[in-house]
């Protein structure tokens, strides 16, 4: 009669929260691990501004020419002349083919360097460019 | 008094308070979601014109140039004008007829903001006015080449 009893006694209602930290850490190594950081480190420039600056919904599929005041151009951060622009891009296309080309130019330099960049792209096909502003 | 003492006298559990870790780990989580900074890209899109098809004859009436030549100054249709006016101006030339193109030309040796200013006009104008923006980019090249 005793034992019933003790059987009847309610057990404690527990939700089991050791492995919680567990599982929060491995998330936390799990984000670490596979951040990417920036490795274009690029020019100092100062981007021109404009009021009609959109934001690009894409995210991947991106390449930036830096083109910095005295008109030094940098592609994944190796200087390049215009002309050799065409082949980088033509290599870029083929693995990315919607690739849109980031224009990240400093206000101060000569239109004259965006518009050989420009015919460069224009060779390479690809056609599809953002010139980089800060919104007003 | 012996089994007072005898009950004291159990060694308590070594214990680590883990019930806390989670709460730690996941403040840890939320606090790097939000001071996350997605380095999102902003700019001014444009399409290239594709090299086939660029023997495009416009007349004249069509287009609206706007000309920049090297020490900055604007020009729209050969009058001369100002950044500060070229919004008005577009507005006008559109509103004639607005199948107009804007058309940038800028010389080679002024600055690249001035582009883009022009540019940004241009577009705005073409937004105010709910039209589908048409911009052409074009260069003057020094005489002497």
């Amino acid at each position: 009669m005793a034992l019933k009893i003790k059987r009847k006694r309610q057990m404690k209602a527990m939700i089991p929260t050791a492995s919680m930290a567990d599982i929060a850490f491995l998330l936390l190594i799990f984000f670490m691990v596979t951040t990417v950081f920036k490795k274009d480190r690029g020019l100092r420039i100062e981007l021109p501004t404009a009021a009609t600056t959109e934001r690009l919904v894409k995210q991947r599929g991106l390449s930036a020419i830096w083109v910095n005041r005295y008109g030094k151009i940098t592609v994944d951060d190796n200087f390049v002349r215009p002309k050799q622009i065409v082949p980088i891009m033509r290599r870029k296309l083929s693995e990315e083919p919607g690739l849109i080309v980031l224009i990240k130019a400093d206000k101060n330099a000569k239109y004259g360097v965006i518009e050989d960049i420009m015919d460069a792209l224009k060779e390479a096909q690809a056609y599809r460019v953002v010139f980089v502003t800060k919104k007003e | 008094m012996a089994l007072f003492e005898g009950k004291r006298f159990v060694p308590e559990e070594a214990e680590i308070p883990t019930s806390s870790m989670a709460d730690i780990a996941f403040l840890l989580i939320i606090f790097f979601i939000l001071t996350t900074t997605f380095a999102r890209e902003k700019g001014i899109k444009f399409v290239l014109p594709e090299q086939k098809q660029q023997e495009v004859k416009l007349k004249k009436d069509k287009l609206i140039i706007v000309a920049i030549n090297d020490q900055g100054k604007v020009f729209i249709n050969d009058q001369p004008t100002t950044f500060e006016d070229l919004h008005d101006q577009i507005k006008k030339y559109l509103e004639e007829n607005n199948k107009r193109i804007v058309y940038v030309k800028t010389h080679e040796d002024a600055a690249y903001d001035y582009m883009i200013k022009a540019f940004d006009i241009a577009k705005q104008v073409y937004q105010e006015m709910k039209l589908p923006p048409k911009v052409a980019l074009g260069v003057i090249r020094r005489r002497a080449e």
